[in-house]
């Protein structure tokens, strides 16, 4: 599966197996993977993993009747039993009306140096020496360090009887970092994703990590209730992630979204608000067509914090008669020309806050969410940092995010917390509800 | 290999697995069928022992999933999937080691040894303490879960029909605008040696069913959902035949349709009671993840998180009530977590984690034994299908009910003012475990002693202490049931496991009611 010409192979012989029964259509999906980790926890090496990884999806149709199955075993018996029982399955399946032929020959954008090979390539060796690195930081600090350095060489290849083909790599990488003080007061962190591991500094993010535990140890309290807060991309990201889930057409137009009463045209938020997505972002392991096969385009879904598109899959933008968006990839939150210090510099009294942790959908009406701060968080007094302070529960909505949002800086790819995977920026808004204190630390 | 069989089966099951147990060992692919795996581990430990491992496990593991998800009239995915490999996990030098591949062929699982001998020699300088395993007997056994009927074996016409039936139901409600409903079974089969003598084959079967009831006021814009709380259990079909999935169905969607009409609660200090339906996810998230030694000592710093159960806590900590104690159990009839070996081998047992309201106990896995001074391990290491390192998973971790009989009906006849929530709904916990907030998926006022009205936007926000110590009632034996979930996430990168919790009904004094309607906002 490292090429397009081994993917193209193997989905010929599912596909010859398959076009031996009449009438069956059928569509290929292939996933593929090398992947390396290592973690490490109290200042040394705690687990460390090489997997090879493969999945042959397949789906029949018999009409309006289909069934998927997968495998990862390419041998030709396990090709005939996936071939198999996956038409036993699709002559057995009710027939779903919203069953749409498989897609035929589509022409998709080039992605932007998607592949890596050094981060492709990386050894056992080289992970050790990012977290050596990191260990170092900590040592010299004397405070504990915990992270998490991935990367995976991936591949995914689409077929179909009909002749789709479509075949996609890219590497991916990650480091994320946590360091606590040994009085238990203090925790920082930092991480950062991209698709080549030379852009990440592994001193440099455990130094972050490092500095913000001994900077928020022996916080002070502080007092729930609504606060201005200047978000760093790692909580943002995490945030803005409930909205992107919620931009789908469908849900809306039954009603059961934050979009139904709010459509395509309506200004949402500031001017200084734009959300995209670019299936040729090499960066944040974009992928040029979704799972379906549906190519994807670059798309602006807020512009200048205008609505202008909600997704529309296949079988929903048949029957409204929409045009298809496919499941985009590659999102990005515009930022802006701010620098963290300016940011801070424009809060009389808010606070600053790194990541967010368990965030959990509360209200999908308002897309209302619930979750957590953690390590770091600071409260802002007359433009100035002036002490660490405890964590919160907060309740608030990513719409309220961006919808009181008046100063972006520069753009991050945050990764290894929950969300990841988007660029975004560091953000100030207000009167965030931060709504009963955390004693964790 | 001599093969023995360890009994593991409750009484009412094992006429029913007596009868099965031939045909069905018959038809397991592993030791008795199969000398080329029996030739695979023995390869795959000699070539890690030989590059120079001073511990080593191989496993071979096969996911079998099959899901059917239905939607109002319609089947909207029938689908199976087979993962299929072998993992290797080594010492050396004092440090872990692991590979993987799906290629199950002597050749390539000798690669994967010696893979991971390299990899956890390129690691071994940087370890400070090198990785020692606690003691454990050489286990050679065969288990299985004890059921009647095999899911994987019985007509995909049959599941769907029963879906779409569930469905029909609820549909039938006016003012129901949406349903689902689904099922998942997975089959997770595997082999484990390891240089210490174990070898072990099992096959555990779990399976759950789900559906989903939503009402919409077209008029307000406004939609509430109600869920079926029957959960995932380690069963076969006849768990599901004997769920009265399709009968609750007009009751699940009407509550649905009153949750869309009901009054919003008013934000506050109440007494609580919550049904087991909900409560085994606190006790998951409050109990059963603080108590995991691997995260109390920092390994799970970076992502899930520490504990305020640190190790000089034990024995000392008061976290509830004295009327409270959880024990952890990996032989519960029927739970997600029930086995017979963990993935070192370990065989699975119960003991207690909290004791009469005082923090007492840990999740062990041979590596963390020794870190508390501990003879042994608890038996909970797990790892997700045979590309997962194993690592401390959490067993089944249940309240145990109280002595006295006492019914959800009694707690409220005995609470003037409270409310009750009923089944999972919205959760979120923080890092150490302490603040936590959750909701449900239905609410009713109490008033003097009865249920008097629905209620909707309800959650309940505490910290674990505290709302453990305001426990003041709990449910008698009668009153037990095991929640559970097939997806419990740990680790980097992430694996999921399966985990059951059991608990009677209980009574919580003046905890803090929020109400999380924004749709004005």
């Amino acid at each position: 599966m490292r090429t397009a010409s081994e993917a193209r192979g193997l989905i010929d012989r599912v596909l010859t197996l398959v076009r031996a029964t009449r009438g069956a259509d059928a569509v290929v999906e292939l996933r593929g993977a090398r992947e390396g980790n290592t973690r490490f926890a109290v200042n040394e090496i705690t687990s460390s993993s090489e997997i090879e990884r493969l999945s042959i999806g397949l789906t029949v149709q018999f009409g309006l009747r289909s069934a998927s199955a997968t495998t990862n075993q390419r041998d030709d018996r396990s090709l005939e039993e996936l071939v198999g029982r996956t038409i036993r399955m699709a002559r057995l399946a009710p027939e779903n009306p919203e069953q749409l032929p498989p897609l035929g020959a589509q022409r998709y954008l080039v992605s932007k140096d998607p592949v890596d090979l050094a981060t492709a390539q990386l050894t056992p060796a080289a992970r050790a020496g990012a977290v050596g690195a990191a260990i170092t930081a900590a040592d010299a600090a004397k405070v504990a360090i915990a992270g998490f350095v991935s990367h995976g060489h991936h591949a995914t290849a689409l077929g179909s009887t009909a002749g789709l083909v479509a075949y996609h790599a890219w590497t991916a990488c990650g480091m994320s970092c946590t360091a606590r003080t040994p009085d238990g007061t203090g925790s920082g962190w930092a991480g950062a994703g991209s698709n080549r591991m030379a852009d990440l500094d592994a001193g440099a993010l455990a130094r972050t990590a490092v500095a913000k535990a001994t900077s928020s140890a022996r916080p002070r309290k502080l007092d729930p209730g609504r606060y201005t807060v200047i978000l760093e991309p790692a909580a943002v990201t995490s945030l803005l992630g409930f909205f992107v889930q919620s931009l789908g057409a469908r849900r809306a137009d039954e009603g059961r979204s934050f979009f139904a009463r709010r459509r395509p045209g309506e200004q949402l938020f500031p001017a200084t608000i734009t959300l995209r997505s670019d299936p040729t972002d090499g960066a944040l392991a974009a992928a040029p067509f979704d799972r379906e096969g549906t190519p994807l385009a670059p798309t602006r879904w807020i512009d200048k914090g205008k609505l202008t598109a909600l997704t529309y899959p296949r079988y929903w933008a048949k029957h409204q008669g929409k045009p298809v968006t496919g499941e985009p990839t590659g999102w990005t939150l515009e930022g802006g020309a701010a620098t963290r210090e300016a940011l801070i510099q424009g809060v009389k009294r808010g606070v600053l806050i790194t990541r967010l942790w368990y965030l959990r959908m509360l209200d999908p009406q308002a897309i209302l969410v619930t979750g957590l701060t953690r390590d770091g968080v600071y409260l802002i007094e007359d433009g100035a940092i002036v002490h660490p302070v405890n964590n919160f529960r907060f309740n608030d909505s990513p719409v309220q995010m961006l919808a009181r949002c008046d100063g972006l800086g520069a753009t991050a790819i945050p990764s290894g917390g929950e969300g990841g995977g988007s660029r975004v920026p560091i953000l100030r808004s207000h009167d965030f509800h931060l709504a009963s204190i955390s004693e964790a630390v | 290999v001599k093969l023995s069989r360890r009994s593991f089966v409750t009484a009412g099951a094992a006429g029913a697995l007596a009868l099965l147990a031939s045909p069905r060992m018959a038809a397991a692919r592993g030791l008795l069928t199969e000398p080329r795996l029996d030739d695979l581990l023995k390869r795959a430990l000699a070539a890690a022992t030989k590059a120079g491992a001073s511990y080593a496990d191989v496993r071979v593991v096969r996911l079998r999933r099959e899901s059917v998800a239905t939607r109002e009239d319609r089947v909207e995915r029938v689908a199976a999937s087979e993962d299929y490999g072998v993992g290797v996990r080594v010492i050396a030098g004092g440090a872990w080691g692991f590979s993987a591949t799906p290629s199950v062929t002597a050749a390539d699982a000798e690669r994967a040894a010696r893979g991971a001998v390299a990899i956890a020699r390129a690691n071994a300088a940087l370890m400070k303490r090198p990785v020692v395993l606690a003691p454990v007997p050489a286990h050679v056994d065969v288990w299985q879960t004890a059921l009647i009927k095999d899911p994987f074996k019985l007509p995909l016409e049959d599941k769907a029909e029963l879906l779409l039936a569930i469905n029909r139901e609820a549909m039938k409600v006016p003012g129901v605008k949406f349903a689902t409903a689904s099922y998942s079974a997975i089959s997770e089969w595997k082999l484990l040696a390891s240089t210490d003598g174990a070898y072990l084959e099992q096959e555990i079967v779990r399976l759950g069913p789900g559906y989903s009831v939503t009402a919409v006021d077209d008029r307000r814009g406004e939609f509430e959902s109600c869920e079926h709380p029957l959960p995932p259990r380690q069963a076969g079909w006849e768990y599901i035949e004997a769920a009265p999935l399709v009968a609750d169905a007009r009751q699940i969607a009407e509550h649905a349709v009153e949750k869309l009409r009901a009054p919003s609660v008013a934000a506050g200090k109440k007494d609580l009671i919550l049904e087991p339906s909900n409560l085994w996810l606190t006790i998951h998230e409050s109990i059963g993840h603080p108590t995991e030694l691997d995260r109390a000592m920092g390994y799970e710093a970076n992502f899930a998180g520490t504990s305020f159960a640190t190790p000089d806590q034990r024995g000392k900590l008061r976290v509830g009530a004295p009327i409270l104690t959880f024990y952890a159990d990996k032989t519960t009839p029927g739970g997600l977590a029930t086995c017979g070996y963990d993935d070192d081998g370990v065989a699975t047992q119960r003991w207690n984690l909290v004791e009469r309201g005082v923090f007492v106990g840990y999740q062990t896995t041979r590596e963390q034994a020794g870190w508390i001074g501990e003879p042994a391990s608890r038996g909970t290491c797990y790892a997700e299908g045979h590309a997962g390192f194993p690592f401390q998973r959490m067993p089944n971790v249940s309240l145990a009910p109280g002595a006295k009989e006492r019914s959800l009906d009694d707690l409220i006849a005995a609470t003037d003012d409270g409310v009750v929530v009923a089944g999972r709904g919205s959760w979120s916990i923080d890092h150490q475990r302490l603040n936590f907030q959750f909701g449900g998926q239905t609410f009713w006022e109490v008033k003097r002693g009865k249920k008097t009205r629905m209620l909707r936007d309800v959650a309940y926000q505490a910290n674990t202490i505290e709302f453990w110590t305001s426990c003041d009632a709990i449910g008698g034996p009668q009153s037990w049931w095991l929640g559970g979930t097939l997806s419990d996430g740990k680790g980097e990168p992430p694996q999921s496991n399966s985990v059951s919790h059991g608990c009677p009904p209980a009574r919580f004094k003046q905890v803090n009611i929020l109400n999380t309607n924004r749709r004005t906002a």
